[in-house]
């Protein structure tokens, strides 16, 4: 175990998968998720921690997260980045959250960045199934 | 050229919008359906056409005369228009 973690693991409810805690962390700070770049803010549930959505929804809230998502994996953009963000806020008025514009199914799998995104796409494909994150060459 | 082009279409999707709007550009009338926003069995009808002409669920799907185009594709549009 490095310096600085727990056993503790806390739960993001945009990927649905649990990351390790730091024990510098405090309930209500505000970490980002390392596997999908989500901001969280530090909850102690009775099942353990978890992280809640604080702009869920809003547009802030998928610009930070597919901003901190290329940052982590050192994704790039390009010129349908604009485009694509577009489509992702349409898919949170019409289907309640944001689901990949180029996708008929509205399930947290393909919440962006979406589950293939995540599981290595962008390094094996050279880019995501929308083209949204695209690897640097 | 004879039956007006149809392009299948998800509301979301900006590949689907740069097909419309090239279409709209040069002028040429179609048909769009916009397939995430059709009620649930009206969907599934349009999909099973999708998956039967495509081979998959991909968008956008551009049928003109007997040219399919998945995805948007200037070159493959303007061939098949004969532009």
């Amino acid at each position: 175990m490095s310096a600085g973690t727990t056993q503790e693991r806390v739960y993001c409810p945009v990927c649905q998968a649990k990351f390790r805690l730091n024990e510098k962390w405090k309930a209500g700070d505000i970490v980002v998720c390392p596997i999908c770049g989500q901001k969280l803010k530090l909850e102690k549930t009775p099942e353990g921690w978890a992280g809640s959505r604080p702009n869920k929804g809003d547009e802030k809230e998928i610009r930070d997260r597919v901003d901190e998502y290329a940052r982590i994996k050192g994704y790039v953009f390009n010129d349908m980045k604009e485009e694509l963000i577009q489509g992702l806020l349409g898919k949170a008025r019409r289907f309640g959250d944001f689901y990949c514009p180029c996708r008929m199914e509205h399930v947290p799998e393909f919440m962006c960045p979406c589950k293939p995104t995540r599981g290595g796409d962008v390094d094996k494909l050279g880019k995501c199934y929308c083209g949204l994150y695209w690897k640097k060459t | 050229m004879t039956a007006k082009p149809k392009v299948y279409a998800l509301s979301t999707c900006p590949y689907c919008k740069r097909t419309r709007r090239f279409l709209d550009d040069h002028k040429i009338a179609y048909d769009c359906i916009e397939v995430d926003l059709l009620d649930d069995p009206k969907q599934d009808e349009v999909l099973d056409e999708i998956e039967k002409l495509t081979g998959r669920r991909s968008f956008p799907v551009v049928i003109i005369g007997k040219e399919i185009i998945v995805g948007h594709d200037e070159t493959k549009l303007r061939k098949a228009l004969g532009l």
